[in-house]
């Protein structure tokens, strides 16, 4: 468990970063007012300052309120928020295997081990899903919506 | 006339109807799953509504909306597990009504006319006030335009979100987002980091596929870790409400859905407030006040009706100026956007027998959702039991198809994983994913109003304070940014 007077540090810190390549990026378009109103500019270059400011004041506000805040937790690290690193990392490898495999059989792949990373593992049921929902889409978006899902790139 | 009757021509399409029907039911079935949400079902279905010729899509979703408000009290009727935040008050008396007083059917009954009862009493607001407050509306200029969606995301960061700062950083973060991509105004291409992915702006679909579905999903899992769902094993028999009962909670009914339909023209509520100031109120005014927890008609009929009357209410300002009051609205907002209906008071004169089309679509979900909960009550009590195991991996699926077929990119389903996995962390930090929805939808409308009026006044900043509406508008905006504070120093005082 994280306090949230850390993380609200690190969104502070987040938020000065963002908000000022923000308006790093935005002063390299025109900034000044013209007969067409301000530059194009003006409005990202204000939206970037106020993020920045936003991030001063969460800051100071983190400062203000550090022992509240220091009591108040944040789960980040706990295993029920490892389990959700995990299936972040097999969103990313799904998104590989979408390349290389094509669609329906990086799906065929994925769909049990996400059944399996939330503690089930009845082989059965676990094939019967797959079929089951790769049939649907497949009915549903491929026959009906003439979607074509992405193929391998070694079938390209 | 000519308007309501081209409005009727355009519903009655068996597709369309056909997209309506699904629509209830899929919302039913998402809102009676502790986990989905109303804004789950209708980020994932999204991409499926422009395979509707016409308004058949927005059909479709306004069933979702209204189907997955309703559901949410199936689940907190049987499990005491809401299906949605907006059910929360709907345990209170409902579970002990199903389990103590052993009588799920009149409890599932009670909620089931409460919840039709509310939806058609607000659509039936929606249908007398939008014009009205249209008419108003037409009379607004840039300024006015650029204060009302600053004022609709203050109201919004100011409620929606734990920290105030946080929900202003995430606003603003959605209003630069908006500003990616070929400026309307002067031409110039911004923020695309030479890609012509980002030409025509970040792509908003899969965003909100993100955050909403994915991120949704992501919780879940989290949420499965720690605690598996109760099955459901109850016999369900009379459903239809007898009339002693409909005659108690005639009274509760009108007030909560006034209530409700009141509480939804306001950005930045929605059902979870509803729902309790109805429950509160019905319980004030109850003679078995003292009961009430126990499992009394009234607690179970007051928040129903109250959040499901948020529907038609929450439309108002959606229909009438442009201003979505939260992520559901927000999304259905994205939707006629899409379709080519930018909300707002000239929707009213140019497009009427749309706006004719999303008032008898919307009278028309909360009829077929009140004959579905009536008539497939028992099979949606079954759906409670479908496993997270099961549900997860296919929703997960679905983000992916959902965001990949929207414009056959591959790019879109990188942009919604990226967006879930965020949505995930900055949710656990405190942030408003609707804030920074409704900050993307409104940037184009807040940039384009304010160089429009800095271009009317020479560039003077006074015009933002020297008309009425337009200052009234932004002094409301402060005053909504500042109440959480002003509000606590109340409080102690």
């Amino acid at each position: 468990m994280q306090s949230m007077k850390l993380c609200n540090y690190l969104v502070s810190i987040g938020g000065i970063l963002v908000g000022g390549l923000i308006m790093l990026a935005a002063s390299e378009f025109p900034l000044a007012f013209t007969e067409n109103g301000p530059g194009p500019g003006f409005w990202p270059f204000s939206l970037g300052m106020g993020i920045f400011l936003g991030a001063i004041l969460l800051l100071g506000y983190s400062v203000l309120k550090r022992d509240s805040l220091e009591r108040q937790l944040v789960a980040l690290t706990l295993a029920a928020n490892k389990r959700v690193y995990l299936m972040m990392g097999l969103m990313v490898l799904f998104c590989i295997l979408i390349n290389l495999l094509g669609f329906y059989i990086a799906s065929a792949v994925v769909i049990p081990l996400v059944m399996q990373l939330m503690d089930y593992h009845d082989k059965k049921v676990m094939a019967m899903t797959t079929v089951g929902t790769l049939a649907f889409i497949y009915l549903v978006f491929g026959m009906l919506l003439n979607t074509q899902m992405p193929e391998s790139i070694f079938l390209e | 006339m000519v308007d309501i009757l081209a409005a009727l021509q355009m519903i009655f399409v068996p597709l369309n109807l056909l997209g309506l029907l699904f629509g209830v039911a899929v919302g039913i079935a998402f809102g009676c799953m502790p986990g989905l949400s109303v804004n789950m079902g209708l980020a994932l279905l999204f991409p499926l509504a422009f395979s509707f010729q016409g308004i058949g899509g927005i059909l479709m979703l306004l069933g979702i909306y209204c189907g997955a408000i309703y559901g949410g009290s199936i689940s907190a009727i049987l499990l005491k597990t809401p299906g949605t935040p907006a059910s929360v008050a709907t345990t209170l008396d409902g579970y002990p009504m199903a389990t103590k007083l052993k009588q799920p059917g009149r409890a599932l009954g009670l909620s089931t006319m409460a919840s039709t009862f509310g939806g058609v009493f607000s659509t039936i607001c929606l249908i007398l006030l939008a014009p009205q407050l249209a008419k108003i509306a037409l009379q607004f200029s840039k300024p006015e335009y650029f204060a009302l969606a600053i004022f609709g995301l203050s109201i919004i960061t100011s409620v929606s979100s734990g920290s105030v700062i946080k929900g202003i950083m995430g606003g603003l973060f959605g209003l630069f987002l908006a500003t990616v991509g070929i400026d309307d105004m002067s031409g110039t291409i911004r923020f695309t980091l030479d890609t012509t992915y980002l030409l025509g702006g970040v792509s908003f679909i899969p965003i909100l596929i993100g955050v909403f579905a994915f991120t949704q999903v992501l919780s879940s899992i989290e949420d499965y870790y720690h605690n598996e769902r109760g099955e459901v094993n109850v016999v369900i028999d009379r459903v239809l409400p007898v009339w002693a009962d409909i005659k108690r909670v005639f009274g509760t009914l009108l007030r909560s859905s006034a209530i409700g339909t009141f509480i939804g023209c306001i950005p930045g509520t929605g059902g979870d407030i509803a729902s309790f100031v109805s429950y509160d109120q019905a319980k004030r005014w109850s003679k078995n006040g003292d009961k009430f927890g126990t499992g009394e008609p009234e607690g179970v009929c007051a928040p129903e009706a109250g959040n499901n009357a948020v529907s038609g209410g929450a439309f108002i300002p959606v229909l009438t100026l442009g201003i979505p009051g939260d992520g559901a609205t927000a999304i259905m907002m994205g939707a006629l956007m899409v379709q080519g209906l930018q909300p707002g008071p000239l929707l009213f004169l140019e497009k009427a027998p749309d706006v004719y089309a999303i008032f008898i679509g919307l009278l028309l979900a909360n009829l077929v959702m009140g004959l579905m909960g009536f008539s497939l009550i028992k099979l949606f009590a079954k759906v409670v039991n479908v496993p997270m195991y099961i549900l997860l991996p296919i929703i997960t699926m679905m983000t992916f198809v959902g965001t990949f077929s929207y414009h056959n990119s591959l790019n879109d389903v990188y942009l919604m994983v990226v967006s879930g996995c965020i949505g995930y962390v900055l949710n656990k930090l405190g942030f408003s994913m609707s804030a920074i929805i409704i900050g993307i939808i409104l940037g184009s409308m807040a940039e384009q109003n304010f160089v429009g009026s800095l271009i009317m006044s020479d560039g003077s900043f006074s015009i933002f304070y020297t008309r009425p509406i337009c200052l009234f508008f932004l002094a409301a905006a402060v005053l909504s940014l500042f109440s959480p504070i002003l509000g606590k120093l109340w409080k102690k005082n």
